[in-house]
């Protein structure tokens, strides 16, 4: 645990924020998570590494609340929500972190329009895509359409901060959003970017992504999707090879009240033989993975 | 036919609809520094039986049939790594990456560094290793520099087939000498082929864009193909992996094709266009390549010359998707 906060604390730019690697710069996702990991931690050097990374986001604010994925590029972007889970998890700048949840709820994906819609409802069959294109999450920009990364991040945020926000749209968003993932969940279970059969053919789920899903859906732990695509992750656990699915299935395994004894002990193997490749974001994971970290995504 | 109104309206789906590129045939939408196109160009097959040692000899081969600048150059290799299908042949063989990095030395480079941003698995770790690519890096001592998030910069479209008015592109890309497109030779269940041209699919950053780079998608796939190509503001050079490729359900689910071949060239679009040819494939009938041959390179074949094996010692009939039917008409 302590090589991981080492290798987080010292890979943190001059600036405060962190890059996707050591030395690229900073990244709003990563420097969210980052954060949000040392942040949790009751260490001085890591609380004061946190601190930085906290002034790095609050001062990357949007006027519209939303954050971009990092400084060069001024257009709101799906890291909000990861801000905002961020700043509410650590109890750091609250305003902010609503104006961030408002702005998640007021942004609403491209949809596939009316052809599509009226054609999934005569004759669903024919999309050449298998989903409900009137059901809506969130896209990962503001030209497309709802993708199931997104969508976990802004449910992780607005489960968190959604009763800070007044009237009914902040349920209702959640409800559809959900309603959304367990459809365009994979048939087998489990879930990939966000289409699980194409041209008839079904598409496999990827390890990573059906772990923080099945985290977003927490919540409905008893129902038989959920059971089937944890038993998909399961089933896949020893195949996994990154830092990455390592620490969200830790995540997701915790949360669903399993063992994670087997994914702790490979994630920490896999840093040893890897170091996970430099990806600063997964090192963050195993962070919050090896220090009880699901707790922040319960909402 | 079910699969093709189904694939109809795939297209719609997928690419979000409307073709910009035949709403404005004849009226030129590209600006003077996007122009590429030479008087002839050529394009060389080369044949390549195995994915072994030998390629590297095949590789050297192949680039000294061009007068490349390498010495003391930095080359960035670009491969095709969608995602890992344990039990498929959906991205470039590390092996033919290995030979690539190895005769580029040979050759003088100073520096090369091989980079992809896959367009829809976000694990790159797993994605590296799984596919045997991180052990090619490995032992070749070699970089890799995930696009989907390097560092980047905007650059003004030089073509507007896209609304789209600028690209985010990545700084790893636009400092390199040479950049070298190495895709796998596949059909494409919504673009008909993805060879080198749309292999510059993997240079736009996911993280400005998305995973599956969706809003391309919704600018539309073919028009995306050409406002990428042209607006790269780099030397490039294609080297196709036609050694297996992949035929029908395309670019992930179809079924492996062998071929035998590698295919080099400096002009992307003959390059493509000869590669479709070696498919059995009219490239005529491909929208990208039709409308990128009006000014980033050639599609006739009067205008490439053939180098190495000629098509026809090398050709297979690459099944297409119903959809696609019209591509095999030519043959």
């Amino acid at each position: 645990m302590m090589r991981f906060r080492d290798a987080l604390v010292d890979s943190q730019n001059p600036d405060g924020g962190w890059g996707a690697q050591m030395g690229r710069a900073s990244s709003t996702e990563v420097t969210a998570l980052a954060t949000l990991a040392l942040g949790r931690l009751d260490l001085p050097d890591a609380r004061s590494s946190a601190a930085h990374g906290v002034r790095w986001l609050i001062a990357r604010q949007r006027d519209d609340g939303a954050w971009p994925v990092n400084a060069r590029v001024d257009e709101a972007s799906w890291s909000t929500a990861l801000v905002v889970l961020t700043l509410d998890a650590l109890g750091r700048d609250p305003a902010a972190a609503v104006r961030g949840a408002r702005w998640l709820v007021r942004r609403t994906p491209r949809t596939l329009g009316l052809t599509v819609s009226l054609l999934h409802r005569a004759a669903p069959d024919r999309l050449a895509v298998r989903l409900n294109p009137d059901l809506k999450g969130w896209a990962w920009t503001s030209d497309a359409t709802s993708f199931v990364e997104p969508t976990s991040y802004a449910l992780f945020a607005l489960k968190r901060l959604g009763r800070q926000l007044p009237g009914s749209a902040v349920a209702e968003r959640i409800d559809e959003a959900e309603r959304m993932l367990y459809d365009r969940m994979c048939r087998a279970g489990g879930w990939n970017y966000g289409n699980s059969t194409v041209l008839e053919a079904d598409l496999w789920p990827y390890p990573d992504v059906t772990a923080l899903t099945l985290l977003a859906l927490v919540a409905h732990r008893e129902r038989d999707a959920n059971q089937r695509s944890l038993d998909a992750l399961r089933k896949a656990m020893h195949s996994l090879r990154s830092g990455l699915a390592l620490a969200w299935t830790t995540l997701c395994f915790a949360a669903y009240g399993e063992d994670v004894s087997t994914p702790q002990t490979r994630l920490i193997e896999r840093y040893a033989a890897t170091g996970f490749l430099g990806e600063t974001k997964a090192v963050a994971l195993a962070v919050l993975a090896l220090s009880h970290g699901a707790e922040v995504f319960l909402g | 036919m079910k699969l093709g109104r189904r694939a109809l309206l795939g297209g719609a789906l997928a690419a979000g609809a409307v073709s910009s590129i035949q709403a404005c045939r004849g009226v030129p939408r590209w600006e003077r520094r996007a122009v590429r196109q030479t008087p002839r160009s050529r394009v060389a097959i080369l044949p390549a039986p195995a994915y072994d040692d030998s390629l590297v000899e095949v590789m050297l081969r192949g680039l000294r049939l061009f007068t490349l600048p390498l010495l003391g150059k930095r080359i960035v290799l670009k491969p095709n790594f969608v995602e890992h299908d344990p039990n498929g042949v959906v991205n470039t063989h590390p092996t033919l990456v290995a030979a690539a990095i190895e005769a580029f030395r040979r050759l003088g480079a100073s520096q090369i560094i091989v980079a992809e941003g896959p367009g829809h698995y976000r694990d790159t770790e797993h994605l590296l290793t799984a596919t045997g690519l991180h052990a090619v890096l490995r032992e070749h001592r070699t970089r890799y520099v995930d696009l989907n998030n390097d560092d980047v910069r905007a650059l003004p479209l030089a073509s507007h087939y896209t609304p789209l008015d600028r690209l985010y592109l990545p700084e790893t890309l636009l400092s390199a000498d040479l950049l070298v497109s190495m895709p796998k030779l596949k059909t494409h269940h919504w673009a008909g082929v993805t060879l080198s041209l749309k292999n510059m699919f993997g240079c736009i950053p996911g993280a400005i864009y998305g995973w599956p780079k969706n809003v391309l998608h919704w600018a539309g796939i073919h028009e995306s193909i050409v406002d990428i190509n042209s607006t790269l503001p780099v030397p490039r050079f294609a080297i196709v992996d036609g050694l297996v490729g992949m035929e029908g359900n395309g670019p992930i689910q179809g079924e492996a094709k062998r071929c035998g071949a590698l295919l080099f060239g400096d002009d992307l679009v003959a390059v493509d266009a000869t590669a479709a040819r070696l498919m059995t494939i009219d490239p005529h009938g491909i929208r990208y390549l039709t409308e990128a041959g009006r000014f980033l390179g050639h599609v006739h074949e009067e205008r490439i010359e053939q180098l190495g094996a000629p098509i026809e010692q090398l050709r297979k009939d690459f099944r297409v998707l119903p959809k696609f039917q019209a591509l095999k008409r030519f043959a």
